[in-house]
């Protein structure tokens, strides 16, 4: 296999001349939106109501079927564990196996050099193919790169003596040095993980000499120019961010049986049905066709199951013991050995006229992926892809990344993916600069901010397409206005204790919808005699409500009540191909495609019913779970139509609407966030006393459902600002082993969040629909840290941001 | 062994290995709705009411259950009925993924079992070892107020809509 391509959005490489000129448009001004697709808000029947969250009666009443309640239909059900290695580099020496095979009620010990265990190179990331992600890691390894690389795998009857077999395992280690900081794995004299012919589809920009798996970048006009000019102020500030856990409630897991038909069954807690089939079919080397992979319920992902991480692992030894065998990770395991969000340092840099023209922004960031790396190279291009075209009017604009291997767990995909590091440095920065050139910080940004209508050639300008993107709808005037008055921007009173200090701060965001020129979603609906129908969609809800969506939107098109939509969804075997739950584009992409779906049927509905009632097609629509003429007033239900269809006399037909839809669009949503903080000037202790976040994304199919999305994400987003993360002792063993150790903000540690949904229309979007659930994600570290410099005037540029960190800055 | 202990009103014998912690002995005998998201003790998906008092059903040994009266999210309402904190959750988007959801309704039973009228900061507090990773708990805790105020049988918000945020925020312990 070839170097891959860079792409920095996520997708395969389809454009080498990255860096050339892009001379047309990719895709015209003009988009061709049906008239159905734009609703008044009081022409609404399902699309933004309070639809109730169509699994919600199970999950309140504990009946939904997560992966490991699977269980009880398999008597003869193997438990797996895995065991990992003890040194963050090095070589497997020895392993001796022999005690851990002579305990009772076990039934396989897996190695690196089990018949059963595949040996073919791959990468975890669940990306479309061929992956923009280096083909780096092996199943079990016999070089091990960090402290819980997997090493063997136990099958046996029961979790506890699994445990206790991985235990008595004995492993002898050839010890190598090893580097834990991305800075120094990117020196000349460091160790070095990878040797270049241990890597397959290597990503652009790689020199495994200096441990660097990816290095990319892209600019527009002549940045250095700016900085030259006499009238232009330059500034350079530097960003930390944290090694994030994804920490969903629901651990990973997977369970593998082969089914009576001899077909290799996985049913796994993935965002990522259909890549994960792709990936085990490339490891296993058996034909696609004959995996199944089945999404039960999903208690989370965040970008942690955007991932094939551990579904290997249960398919060898199902093949090695010809059992079903589940593996449940333990939430030690989710901490240090399964992915995390790149930690990274970020540089920002521009140049700035005395009366507040950006003539010229920079982003330049070094990526920790840890030691292997998935969604390494795309990650980071998000950093500069995203957030940099809020300010698509500045026309010089550089970024660069180097994406760097250490010996520290391997990172991955995660909620923003990339856009809140790129989000700190760049939103950070502009709060620093109109400081310093006493400007107001909200007008700096709206002077250059873009506006429907606008041509973005930022985000493309690494390449991929949409290299030039039409900006079709934009809320941030109103976002910035309703989150002003939110949270009081204009009339902060200061504590009366003199040592007490208010502060707000603001930062504003934009993500993508779906990545550009680089998704697919299917989705098809069956129509029933009785009226009702099935929606058969491979979009995959992983706990958002995407299902509820995808609900909303067939029952707009159809006229019927949504309980008469039975949604099935995410088996490779039953549903629709779809790339999966990632890159914020469920609701717009597959959303998009059962639209599509809907109206097929749609038009044969009307067929039907235009013979029934002997009325031309062109009058006739649908509301209500009827049909009915807009000329006379007639009327056929839903029901006779269903049953006429099936059962006519003359003719019959099983109604099918079939939709796929795909696209070089990604219109980005946006987020204005308030924070407000008090500090203690004593003692550096800060409170923040609200977060206000508003978003546009589009037209909300659910509003409440909406809304949960912006507060959680706001909530990791805090999380981020004020948490340790994950971090290591020298030997590269991590320090967090539970949620405790983790310090995830609990509720209440929580401050109180106010999401405000600001209502745009995107005309490619499903009714109007952008993206929601990344955007919010991105914010708080600058707003917190921007709210913290007004409070009490000290910077915090590393997060998390602290106390310690505060008092220390005070007394300097 | 075999552990006799009374679950949702009916007495029950388990059979459970000696190790065997209350939550994994609950779910192999079927209550499914006892989760499990952690090593153990710490994040609150395994929550039930054992003597009237929300617990953290994996922290404790199933041997120690002997005798209790353990009620699990299945005692609640059915998914045709659902008890009036199982459905504020839903009509205020509470919901998300639900992985969290049964051990955190548990806690709310027992909280507002003790305190039926509790301001946003006894929510919060009463919530603090239910980890979610979904919601950043806003949600939940504007159910749990309407919750209380439809046990109470006054003062009920029908729309589903947002509780008053009260204007207690965070802790502040998240600082040091
Ligand atoms: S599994 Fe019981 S508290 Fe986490
Ligand atoms: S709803 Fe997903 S963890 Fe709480």
């Amino acid at each position: 296999m070839t170097d891959n391509e860079t792409r920095p959005d996520g997708g395969t490489a389809s454009r080498a001349d990255a860096d050339a000129e892009v001379e047309d448009i990719d895709h015209s001004l003009d988009v061709d939106e049906s008239a159905n697709n734009r609703l008044d808000p009081e022409e609404r029947q399902s699309v933004s109501r309070p639809t109730e969250k169509h699994d919600d009666r199970k999950l309140v009443t504990g009946e939904a079927k997560y992966t490991a309640d699977y269980e009880e239909q398999f008597p003869d059900l193997a438990h797996a564990r895995v065991r990992r290695s003890d040194v963050p580099h090095g070589r497997v020496a020895d392993l001796d196996t022999s005690a851990a095979e002579s305990m009772d009620g076990v039934l396989a010990v897996l190695t690196p050099w089990s018949e059963d265990v595949p040996d073919a190179k791959y990468t975890s990331a669940g990306q479309s193919y061929p992956e923009p992600s280096p083909w780096d890691m092996q199943v079990l390894n016999e070089k091990v790169r960090y402290v819980g690389d997997p090493i063997a795998a136990v099958a046996a009857e029961d979790e506890q003596t699994a445990e206790a077999a991985v235990g008595a395992i004995e492993v002898e280690y050839e010890e190598h040095d090893h580097v834990l900081d991305a800075g120094e794995a990117y020196s000349e004299d460091a160790p070095h993980l990878f040797d270049p012919e241990d890597v397959e589809n290597k990503i652009v920009g790689h020199d495994y000499e200096r441990n660097r798996m990816a290095s990319i970048g892209g600019s527009l006009g002549d940045v250095e120019a700016a900085y030259e000019r006499e009238d232009t102020h330059v500034h350079e500030t530097e960003w930390e961010t944290i090694r994030q856990s994804h920490a969903q409630v629901e651990l990973h897991t997977t369970l593998a049986y082969t089914d009576e038909d001899d077909r290799h069954v996985v049913i796994t807690s993935t965002q990522v049905p259909n890549h994960t089939r792709r990936q085990l079919a490339h490891l296993f080397d058996i034909p696609i066709r004959d995996i199944r992979v089945k999404k039960p319920r999903v208690g989370g992902g965040f970008g942690g199951k955007q991932a094939m991480v551990v579904e290997p692992i249960p398919m060898a030894l199902m093949l090695a013991t010809g059992r079903p065998v589940i593996y449940e990770a333990t939430r030690e395991e989710e901490f240090q050995a399964m992915r995390s969000r790149h930690p990274m340092k970020v540089r920002a840099k521009s140049a700035v006229t005395e009366d507040g023209d950006i003539e010229a922004l920079e982003l330049y960031a070094l990526s920790n992926t840890g030691a292997y790396g998935s969604h390494g190279m795309t990650v980071a291009g998000n950093v500069g892809s995203k957030p940099m075209p809020l300010y698509s009017n500045v026309e010089n604009v550089r970024f660069e990344a180097d994406v760097i291997n250490t010996n520290t767990p391997q990172t991955g995909a995660m909620r923003g993916y990339g856009a809140p590091q790129g989000t700190l440095a760049l939103e950070g920065h502009l709060d620093e600069v109109a400081r310093d050139l006493d400007l107001d910080p909200i007008e700096l940004r709206q002077r250059h901010y873009m506006e429907e209508g606008d041509v973005d050639e930022i985000a493309g300008m690494m390449g991929g397409e949409g290299a030039k993107r039409v900006i079709r709808s934009c809320g941030l005037d109103e976002c910035v206005e309703r989150g002003m008055a939110a949270i009081g921007w204009d009339e902060i009173e200061q504590p009366d204790a003199e040592h007490l200090h208010r502060g707000v701060g603001m930062a504003l965001s934009a993500q993508g919808t779906g990545v550009a020129g680089d998704e697919l979603g299917g989705a098809q609906v069956m129509m029933n005699e009785d009226g009702s129908f099935h929606l058969m969609v491979g979009g995959v809800d992983i706990g958002t409500g995407a299902d509820t969506a995808f609900v909303q939107i067939a029952a707009e098109v159809l006229g019927c009540d949504e309980r008469d939509i039975v949604v099935k969804s995410s088996d490779t075997d039953n549903t629709p191909f779809d790339y999966g739950a990632y890159a914020s584009s469920t609701t717009y992409i597959s959303g998009r495609a059962v639209k599509k779906a809907a109206e097929d049927a749609k038009g044969k509905i009307l067929d039907w019913a235009s013979r029934m009632l002997g009325e031309p097609v062109e009058v006739l629509d649908t509301a209500d779970g009827e049909v009915y003429s807009e000329a006379t007033g007639a009327s056929v239900t839903l029901e006779e139509v269903g049953y006429e269809s099936v059962y006519g006399d003359e003719t019959r037909e099983h109604i099918l609407g079939q939709g796929t839809h795909s696209t070089d669009e990604s219109p980005p949503p946006f987020a204005a966030q308030f924070a407000d903080v008090t500090v203690d000037s004593e003692t550096g202790e800060f409170e923040v006393n609200k977060l206000v976040v508003a978003v546009d994304c589009g037209v909300a199919i659910n509003p409440g459902m909406a809304e949960g999305q912006i507060e959680g994400a706001n909530h990791m987003s805090y999380e981020m600002a004020t948490n340790e993360g994950i971090t290591f002792d020298e030997e590269g063993h991590a320090e967090v082993a539970d949620y405790d150790d983790y310090a995830f903000p609990t509720a209440a540690e929580s401050p109180s969040i106010e999401s405000i949904l600001v209502e745009t229309h995107e005309p490619t979007g499903p009714f109007g629909a952008k993206s929601v659930a990344e955007v919010p994600t991105n914010t708080v570290p600058p707003a917190l840290s921007n709210a913290i410099r007004e409070a009490v005037g000290v910077r915090i540029t590393e997060m998390p941001i602290t106390a310690e960190k505060i008092r220390e800055k005070l007394s300097e | 062994m075999e552990i006799e202990l009374t679950v949702n009103g009916t007495p029950t014998t388990i059979e459970a290995g000696k190790e065997a912690d209350l939550a994994t002995a609950l779910r192999a005998v079927g209550y499914k709705g006892v989760k499990c998201g952690c090593d153990g003790g710490v994040c609150g998906a395994s929550k039930v009411i054992i003597d009237g008092e929300a617990r953290m059903a994996c922290g404790m040994p199933a041997r120690e259950a002997e005798g209790s009266d353990v009620e699990t999210i299945e005692n609640l309402g059915t998914q045709d009925d659902l008890h009036p904190i199982q459905q504020s959750f839903v009509d205020h988007f509470a919901v998300q993924c639900g992985f969290c959801i049964p051990g955190m309704i548990m806690e709310a039973k027992d909280l507002l079992s003790e305190t039926p009228d509790p301001s946003e900061r006894e929510i919060r507090e009463a919530i603090d070892d239910n980890v979610c990773r979904c919601t950043g708990y806003q949600k939940p805790v504007e159910a749990i107020r309407d919750a209380a105020g439809r046990l109470d049988g006054g003062g009920v918000a029908t729309d589903g809509g947002t509780a008053t945020g009260g204007g207690t925020a965070a802790g502040g312990d998240h600082c040091d």
